[in-house]
C-alpha cells in the first residue's frame, strides 16, 4: 500500500535520504519539516497518513509533544525515529513506537509497513525487531 | 628532746608561704611590739620568726638588729613548747645558763614568749619579751593576757597580709587572662572579617550570636537582626525546613553540619550557598560552641551545569554527524548505481559505529538507551536485534561476564561484531533458517575472552582461500587497536572465533586513570 508520509527531521541530508528511501518503496512524501511549527502547518495543509518524527528538532526536543498531538488530535499515525529512544522509554500516547537511528532501509520498510497495517486496522502478528512498540 | 606533732619541713613551708622574711618594717607590727614592751615593762620585745638557720625579726624593740643566729635563740626552745615559754631566771635554767646572751654582762635573765601559730597549728615563731633582770614571779596575769592577745593580733596581721597578697596575685592573673582573651578575640574577628566566606558562631544550643562582616554585607540585614533563630528566615522558603532539620540533627548528635541551600542576598536574589559548621569541645568533650561558614556556590553550580550541558551538546552533535555521514553516503551512491553494494557495506559499518558511540557517550537520565545498562552486553544485544526472528527471538545469544567499554574501544567492538554478524548472515549460521550463534564472554584473570560460535548454518568447507576485507577489519580491530588476539576455527559444524583481550582493553582510559 502506498501512503502519504510526512518526514519530521532537522538534519536536511538525513531527511533527504529518508525521502528517497520512502519514495523507492512507493510512498508519497508530502513534505519534510525541521521544526514543530512547520510540521503542524503541513498537516493542516495536506492529508498525512504517517509521520516519521525525530525527537530533537531545530527548535529543541519538541518532537515528543508534536508526535503526541499528531497522533491523538490530528489523526496521523506516528512513528518516532531517533537516536535517543530512551527519551520516550515509557511510551507516548497516541503513537505506535520508536525506531532507533541509525536504521537501514529494510528496518524502515518493515516499520512503515507495520504502522500502515495498524492504521488500516489489519491484523499484525509481529513487529519488526528494530521497532520498539509502545503499550 | 620533746617530740612535736609537726615536722620542720612543713613548718618552714608554712613560714615561707607568708612571704614575710626579709620584708620591710611595718608600722602595724612595730606598734604592737612597742605596746607589748611598755605593758610588760620590758626593755626588749620582738616579733620573731624562726627560719631554717636564723631567727629573723619582723619587728623589734631594744635589740637594734633584724636577725641573729639560732644557736643562742630562746625562741628556738619555745617552738618545742605547746603554746608558750616562760623563763623566770635564765641563769637557773639548764637550757640557757651557758648561753652567751645570758652570761654576758647585763645579759638576758628573763624571757616570756607566746607561739605564733598558723591555722594548721604550725609554729612560725613567737611574740616575746625579754629583760635583763630576772623575774621569779614571771609575768602578772594581765601581762600574760596581753601577750596572748597581742600574739593573736600578730597572727591576724600576718594572715591578712597573706590573703591580700594572694588577692592581688589573683587579680593580676585575671587581668593577664582577660588581656590574652581580648587579644585572641581581636585576632579571631580580624580573620573572620577578612575571609571571603560568611562566618557565624552559635552557643551549644544553636543560638546564633555572632556573624562576621561578610554576612551583613551579603544579606544587608541590620546588625543583630538574625541572632537567635532569625537565620532561617534568610533561606529560600523551599530550603528552610530541610536546613532547619539538618541543623537540629547536628546540634543533637555533634555531627558536622553541611548543606546546600539558597540564601537571600541584600538585593533579594537567592544564591546557592554551601553551609558548613563544626563544634568545638572542652576538656570534658562537651560542645561549647559551633563555628560555621557560608560559601557562595551559585557560580560554581552554573559552571558545572554549563559543563554538563556542553558535554551533552557535543555528544549529540557527534551522533548527528554519524547520521549525516551515513545519509551522505547513501545519497552519493544514488548517483553511482554500480556503487550501491559498496555504499551499503560502508553504511552498515558506520551505523554500527554510531550505535556503539551511543553506548559510550555521556548521557543524562533521559537520553540513556536503557536504565543503567551502558555495557558490552547491552550494546551487543542492540547490535544483533536486526537478526532476530519475526517473533522477536534473538538469534545471537549473549551470555557470560558483562563488561563496560569506553569510547576508545567503541570503534573496535562495533566493527568486530558487525563483521562477524554480517558474515554469518551472508554465509554462516544466520543465513540458514535454523541457524543460531552463541557469544560467550568471560573474565579470566587479567584477560577478557569472547567466543563466537555458529551452529546450524551451511556446512563449513574449511578455511577460505582469501581473507575478506571484513575479516581484515576485524583482525586489525582486535589485534592492533585492542591489543588482543583473534583466532578463527572453521570447524565443520560452524565457525568459531575467539577474541582474547587484555582485561583493560575495553576500558583503557579508566585503567590508565586508576594507575595514575
Amino acid at each position: 500500500m502506498s501512503a502519504r508520509i510526512l518526514v519530521i527531521e532537522d538534519e536536511a541530508l538525513v531527511a533527504m535520504e529518508l525521502r528517497f528511501v520512502l519514495e523507492d518503496l512507493g510512498h508519497e512524501v508530502v513534505g519534510t519539516a525541521g521544526d514543530a511549527q512547520t510540521a503542524r502547518r503541513l498537516v493542516q495543509e495536506t492529508e498525512v497518513d504517517l509521520a516519521l518524527v525525530d525527537i530533537h528538532l531545530s527548535d529543541g526536543p519538541t518532537g515528543i509533544e508534536l508526535g503526541r498531538e499528531l497522533g491523538q488530535k490530528l489523526g496521523v499515525t506516528v512513528l518516532f525515529m531517533t537516536a535517543n529512544p530512551g527519551m520516550v522509554r515509557s511510551g507516548v500516547a497516541g503513537t505506535i513506537g520508536v525506531l532507533s537511528k541509525p536504521t537501514d532501509e529494510r528496518a524502515v520498510q518493515t516499520a512503515v509497513d507495520y504502522a500502515l497495517r495498524r492504521r488500516a486496522g489489519r491484523p499484525v502478528e509481529y513487529a519488526p525487531p528494530e521497532l520498539q512498540l509502545f503499550g | 628532746m620533746t617530740t612535736t606533732a609537726w615536722n620542720e619541713t612543713d613548718r618552714l613551708a608554712a613560714l615561707h608561704s607568708y612571704d614575710i622574711l626579709d620584708s620591710e618594717r611595718e608600722a602595724a607590727f612595730d606598734d604592737l611590739t612597742a605596746l607589748v614592751a611598755r605593758l610588760c615593762d620590758a626593755p626588749i620585745a620582738v616579733v620573731n620568726l624562726i627560719d631554717a638557720d636564723r631567727q629573723w625579726f619582723k619587728s623589734e624593740v631594744g635589740l637594734g638588729v633584724r636577725e641573729t643566729p639560732l644557736e643562742t635563740s630562746f625562741c628556738r626552745h619555745a617552738l618545742l613548747e605547746q603554746d608558750r615559754l616562760i623563763v623566770p631566771d635564765a641563769t637557773l635554767d639548764p637550757r640557757f645558763a651557758c648561753n652567751p646572751l645570758v652570761t654576758a654582762p647585763d645579759g638576758l635573765k628573763f624571757y616570756a614568749g607566746v607561739l605564733l601559730k598558723d591555722e594548721g597549728g604550725l609554729p612560725l615563731g613567737t611574740l616575746c619579751v625579754l629583760d635583763t633582770r630576772s623575774r621569779p614571779e614571771g609575768l602578772n596575769p594581765l601581762q600574760t593576757e596581753i601577750l596572748e592577745v597581742l600574739a593573736g593580733q600578730v597572727m591576724n596581721l600576718l594572715n591578712l597580709r597573706k590573703a591580700l597578697a594572694a588577692g592581688r596575685r589573683a587579680d593580676a592573673d585575671l587581668m593577664t587572662t582577660a588581656a590574652a582573651l581580648a587579644e585572641s578575640e581581636a585576632k579571631f574577628r580580624a580573620i573572620a572579617d577578612s575571609m571571603p566566606q560568611m562566618v557565624w558562631s552559635t552557643l551549644p544550643d544553636g543560638f546564633h550570636d555572632y556573624y562576621n562582616a561578610r554576612w551583613y554585607e551579603f544579606t544587608g540585614v541590620p546588625a543583630g537582626s538574625t541572632d537567635g533563630e532569625g537565620w532561617n528566615g534568610m533561606f529560600h522558603p523551599e530550603d528552610q525546613v530541610r536546613a532547619r532539620e539538618r541543623w537540629i540533627h547536628s546540634l543533637a548528635t555533634g555531627e558536622p553540619y553541611e548543606i546546600e541551600y539558597r540564601l537571600r542576598r541584600a538585593d533579594g536574589v537567592y544564591r546557592w550557598t554551601l553551609g558548613r559548621a563544626a563544634p568545638i569541645r572542652n576538656d570534658n568533650g562537651e560542645i561549647t560552641r559551633w563555628f560555621g561558614t557560608c560559601t557562595d556556590i551559585e557560580d560554581l553550580k552554573r559552571v558545572v551545569d554549563a559543563k554538563d550541558l556542553l558535554s551533552q551538546e557535543l555528544s549529540h552533535r557527534i551522533k548527528n554527524i554519524f547520521a549525516v555521514v551515513s545519509a551522505l553516503i547513501a545519497l552519493s551512491a544514488r548517483q553511482f548505481p554500480e556503487a550501491k553494494d559498496f555504499a551499503a557495506a560502508v553504511r552498515t559499518r558506520i551505523n554500527a559505529l554510531a550505535r556503539a558511540h551511543e553506548f559510550v557517550r555521556p548521557h543524562t537520565d533521559a537520553s540513556r538507551p536503557t536504565v543503567g545498562t551502558m555495557t558490552l552486553h547491552a550494546f551487543l544485544n542492540d547490535l544483533f536485534k536486526p537478526y532476530a526472528t519475526l517473533a522477536g527471538r534473538m538469534r545471537v545469544t549473549v551470555t557470560g561476564d558483562d563488561a563496560s567499554f569506553d569510547d576508545q574501544a567503541a570503534t573496535s567492538v562495533a566493527l568486530l561484531f558487525h563483521e562477524l554478524a554480517t558474515n554469518a548472515a551472508k554465509y554462516g549460521a544466520l543465513s540458514a533458517e535454523g541457524g543460531a550463534v552463541t557469544l560467550e564472554t568471560r573474565n579470566e584473570g587479567d584477560r577478557f575472552i569472547l567466543v563466537w560460535e555458529e551452529r546450524g548454518g551451511p556446512p563449513v568447507a574449511g578455511q577460505p582461500e582469501r581473507v575478506g576485507f571484513g575479516s581484515s577489519l576485524a583482525t586489525v580491530s582486535v589485534e592492533a587497536q585492542l591489543g588482543g588476539r583473534l583466532e578463527r576455527v572453521w570447524a565443520p559444524e560452524g565457525l568459531r572465533v575467539t577474541a582474547d583481550l587484555p582485561a583493560t582493553a575495553l576500558s583503557r582510559r579508566r585503567a590508565a586513570q586508576s594507575v595514575a
